[in-house]
């Protein structure tokens, strides 16, 4: 079938003798996280003897032109082009530069048309014209001139276009293979979790979401999604640069079966598929009703200050990604959405964090948010200089609990220089690293517990 | 592997096969829980008469500021195959790009006689360049030529959406009428926390009512709708990392103040933009140059599509002007705990229009024990600028957050304005800020200088020379010497602080005239300065030497 913009623009070429190539026959996508998706098409291609361009309508119209690489026996592959010198008002005009174009007159106050031939000298600053004998401004008298160009260049296009530039000793009538990257497909997890305080318990579910900003629709495409994070050069905002080198494989034959790719996980998703462009698809991958979770509340300090009004504490669900967890499953990195339930029992959203790809046996802590009704008040109580390099600092916490519940907070005090010490702690604490120390208070219900301790450090 | 398994049972609907397609047209009912951060999350019923077959069900009116990526279909009895968002919409743009090969009718009005002539034509390029055309007489390009120029579509591209769209595959299953639960958070809503403090300052009493201010910014309307909306920060992570904030990741902002800045910038943001704007500047202008003197005209005539039954800037502002109060006798919003937060819920259903502001009261304790007293903080940095000044005290109004003192209410963060009473009526007398305030905190707002109560700063600054024993200490001895004075015909309370340059936090007061209390660190003295009377104090501060400190 002939795309009907091919057909359109055919009209104005004519030079070369142009085909297009079929509709697809099998279409295999490849796609990673990165905005990034291996395309191969497998095509239908019936050739006359002789040299000629193929055109290839309805590929990715965010095609890496650099990637393209085209396979099809008996024919012999004289060059690979892709133009994307847009058709463009302003283009047409500097094409048109030393040939001829008609303008039309009309006059503001009878509507009379008047027309001329002008030749286009120019179009810089504005359109040089020389109509007879005399040079003029296009329009530079302000009054209404159309301007009819007699035909469009061929190497100018409606949209960016790829075609190959074939040599075919004998008819063919084959099958031919199109293989690129594209941008504009990516797929990312997100995540639902609707925690259960009471139960401790987390009910996970999982889905991918694909979504295609190509600008074009792949039908009835094979789709795998590999999971992992490929080295992509020349990150230039949104859109990389890709040179995807040794990673590249002929993608597609086997996805249902297809092993990993090296160090990267493969999910393929069995049945045909079609992505509309502007479309988000989203498929389930995960469901779990009972996943142990706790929840923790923690609050870090990296200096020794006082301040006027209370820090509120962090809030953490922590879970395990373990069998015996009730999850123990690889999870592609997204965006997990916390959901707990009010008192009607309707979920309402409470917070949101990224996972990165996680494999089974992991441990996660998801930042869910600032608790309302625990606070923290730190005072700097009384500085000591000890030498030219080490002070001590007294440190008072008070921790308040407005919940109905008693609670236990994790304080830290991070950030600390090389030489640091704990003396005189109302709570006992523990070094949690090399620069920082923990301590856990705890906090009856509606209560306060205060936090004191002296911290030297030095270097 | 588990996971893979469950993958390959990802069963998407064979293609080609039709599916029975059902629209559901409007949800039976919808909760709308609203966040600070400018956006909602979405819980709408539906209910959907299933055939036993496999079926596409669309749902139709969601909000369309929604992230697709949120979306939640959940009692719907059956597996959910996959879930699309289509978002390809019809605009000037992708119909004009869409429609590269087709037939348009061209229509030019000719200025003078006003006489239109239509000539068919072939769109054959439309990108940001510019839009081309061909009809026979040659290839033109449009809005070029300075005359009236209308391009006419026979029809809209099959493949562009109304409004976009969710729908889900769902497999074959029991048919019968099913109550569906869609979910999703969606941009455009926010709201905030006022409250009016009326003070009797004789009676050291205030009144405190709080109101919950509602903004819908989208162009949904809801006509009977549960409304939450829930006090406190969210984790939240931003729009362009997928998440549903468009803040930015909460990470981020360090602190209080960055987040209501950022909260203010973006409320200014929402309310002075208009959804049509986006529409309008997606169109292509794109030409070849022509005369240089005609730029500026030709240009100013290109907006004319902008006229085009847009809703004009002055529209929009009386709009979100038009503030809904309700009742002031009507219950308040009910308060629960949701998890670690505090939700309100207004306990009548009620309507939201589109890019309205509405108010709603959440709490009124009549009778909340305060203490107003002037106050300054003096710190190193700033005494050497002060000295032989007359600084005017800050009014401060304080409470204990707790039952015993009227209150014991959370209090969600927000603008506290307060009016005194004066006679039978009250006047304005300032307004601060409160952070997110659980019960036990104590609160202290700010909310103007006094004329009546200053401060005179009287301390010799030659005399802080470095003295043998300031060496040794390796510290400055700044004397300080204040005089108090209270020009009202009352006795009022001062506190006087004194703090410490940030960069020593080292603070030593010594030989003060009155006992020193502590006060988030610093020194503070507590007094009162008898009506038409003064108060002298002094001490000294020490200030380290030194600046290798920490």
């Amino acid at each position: 079938m002939r795309h009907g913009v091919w057909a359109v623009i055919g009209l104005f070429s004519g030079v070369v003798l142009a085909a297009d190539s079929g509709e697809d026959r099998e279409l295999s996508l490849t796609i990673y996280n990165k905005n990034l998706a291996l395309v191969e098409h497998v095509r239908p291609l019936k050739l006359a003897a002789g040299q000629q361009r193929v055109e290839f309508a309805g590929v990715s119209a965010q095609i890496v032109p650099e990637t393209v690489s085209f396979s099809a026996a008996n024919v012999e592959l004289i060059e690979q082009n892709f133009d994307y010198d847009l058709l463009t008002p302003a283009k047409l005009m500097e094409k048109a530069i030393g040939g001829k174009v008609r303008l039309v007159h009309t006059n503001p106050a009878t509507g009379a048309e008047t027309s001329e031939i002008a030749e286009v000298l120019s179009t810089v600053g504005g359109t040089v014209l020389r109509i007879g004998s005399r040079i003029e401004v296009l329009r530079d008298d302000s009054l209404p001139t159309r301007v009819i160009f007699d035909k469009v260049p061929d190497n100018l296009r409606a949209r960016p276009t790829l075609s190959v530039l074939v040599n075919v000793a004998q008819p063919v009538d084959q099958d031919v293979r199109l293989t690129y990257l594209s941008h504009g497909l990516s797929w990312n997890a997100d995540y639902v979790a609707v925690f259960d305080e009471p139960k401790n318990a987390l009910s996970m579910q999982g889905w991918i979401t694909l979504s295609n900003e190509s600008g074009t629709t792949f039908t009835n495409a094979r789709a795998q999604l590999v999971a992992g994070d490929l080295h992509v050069t020349g990150s230039d905002s949104a859109m990389d640069d890709v040179g995807f080198g040794s990673a590249r494989r002929t993608a597609g034959k086997d996805s249902g079966s297809a092993p990993p790719l090296a160090d990267y996980y493969v999910y393929p998703i069995r049945q045909l598929t079609t992505i509309a462009n502007q479309q988000n698809k989203q498929v389930s991958f995960l469901e779990s009703a009972n996943v142990k979770a706790t929840k923790g509340y923690e609050i870090s300090f990296s200096d020794f200050a006082s301040r006027d009004d209370p820090q509120s504490a962090q809030v953490r669900v922590r879970f395990a990604n373990s069998k015996d967890g009730g999850l123990g499953e690889q999870l592609p990195a997204g965006v997990v959405r916390v959901y707990a339930r009010d008192s009607r029992g309707q979920p309402q959203f409470i917070g949101e964090d990224r996972i990165g790809h996680t494999s089974a046996g992991s441990e996660l802590a998801l930042r869910i948010g600032d608790a309302f009704d625990v606070t923290v008040t730190p005072t700097l109580t009384q500085t000591n200089k000890i030498n030219r390099r080490t002070t001590d600092y007294q440190m008072s916490y008070l921790v308040r609990n407005a919940k109905p519940s008693p609670i236990v907070l994790t304080l830290r005090q991070d950030e600390l220089w090389r030489v640091n010490s704990v003396s005189a702690e109302s709570i006992k604490g523990r070094r949690t690293d090399a620069d920082s120390f923990a301590w856990d208070v705890p906090v009856a219900a509606n209560g306060e517990s205060t936090l004191t301790f002296t911290l030297r450090q030095g270097w | 592997m588990r996971l893979r398994a469950a993958l390959l049972m990802l069963a998407l609907p064979a293609l080609g096969a039709a599916q029975t397609r059902i629209i559901s047209t409007q949800p039976d009912s919808v909760s709308l829980t609203i966040y600070r951060d400018f956006f909602a999350l979405i819980t709408e019923t539906r209910t959907v008469d299933l055939p036993a077959e496999a079926v596409t069900l669309e749902f139709d009116g969601v909000v369309d500021t929604l992230i697709p990526q949120s979306a939640v279909i959940a009692e719907t009895g059956r597996t959910v195959e996959e879930g699309n968002y289509d978002f390809d919409r019809l605009s000037t743009a992708n119909l004009l790009r869409k429609s590269i090969g087709r037939k348009v009718t061209l229509t030019r009005t000719n200025r003078a006689t006003g006489k239109a002539s239509q000539v068919e034509a072939t769109l054959i390029s439309a990108n940001d360049g510019g839009v081309i055309f061909n009809t026979g007489a040659g290839a033109e390009a449009l809005k070029c030529s300075g005359l009236p120029e209308k391009m006419t579509f026979e029809q809209i591209p099959a493949d562009l959406k109304l409004k976009p769209a969710l729908s889900i595959h769902l497999a074959a299953g029991t048919p019968g009428k099913r109550q569906v639960r869609v979910s999703y958070i969606a941009q455009g809503f926010g709201w905030a926390a006022d409250y009016v403090a009326r003070v009797d300052a004789d009676a050291n009493r205030m009144n405190l009512q709080g109101w919950l201010t509602l903004r819908n910014f989208t162009s949904a309307r809801f006509e009977s709708a549960q409304v939450q909306v829930v006090a406190g920060r969210l984790n939240l992570l931003d729009v362009a990392g997928r998440g549903s904030s468009t803040l930015g990741d909460s990470s981020n902002i360090l602190n209080e103040e960055s987040l209501a800045y950022a909260r203010s910038e973006k409320l200014d943001e929402l309310q002075s933009s208009t959804d049509l704007s986006n529409f309008v500047a997606d169109y292509f202008y794109g030409c070849y140059p022509y005369g240089p003197a005609v730029f500026p005209g030709a240009r100013d005539k290109l907006p004319m599509l902008m006229r085009v039954d847009s809703i004009t800037s002055e529209d929009i502002g009386e709009d979100l002007a038009e503030v809904i109060v309700s009742g002031f006798r009507a219950p308040l919003a009910e308060r629960e705990n949701l998890a670690d937060y505090q939700m309100y819920r207004i306990p009548w259903k009620t309507a939201l229009g589109a890019r309205q502001t509405k108010q709603v009261a959440f709490l009124h304790q009549p009778d909340v024990t305060i203490e107003r007293f002037y106050g300054i903080r003096m710190a190193p940095d700033a005494e050497a600028d002060m000295d032989g000044d007359i600084s005017q005290l800050a009014v401060h109004v304080g409470w204990k957050n707790t039952r015993a003192y009227g209150l014991g209410e959370p209090l969600p963060g927000g603008i506290v304005r307060v009016f005194d009473r004066n006679g039978d009526g009250s006047v304005f007398a300032g307004e601060d800020s409160i952070e997110d305030t659980p019960v036990g905190v104590p609160s202290e707002l700010s909310i103007g200088q006094s004329p009546d109560v200053a401060v005179l700063l009287n301390s010799p600054s030659d005399d802080a020379k470095a003295t043998l024993w300031s060496l040794l200490t390796r510290r400055v001895y700044l004397p300080i010497d204040l005089s108090i004075s209270n020009a009202k015909s009352r006795p009022v309370l001062v506190e006087i602080r004194q703090g410490s340059m940030a960069h020593d936090r080292d603070l030593h007061v010594s030989r003060a005239t009155l006992r020193p209390g502590r006060k988030a660190g610093d020194y503070a003295w507590r007094f009162t300065v008898p009506a038409h009377g003064e108060q002298r104090l002094s001490y000294k501060v020490g200030v380290r030497l030194d600046r290798e400190d920490d």
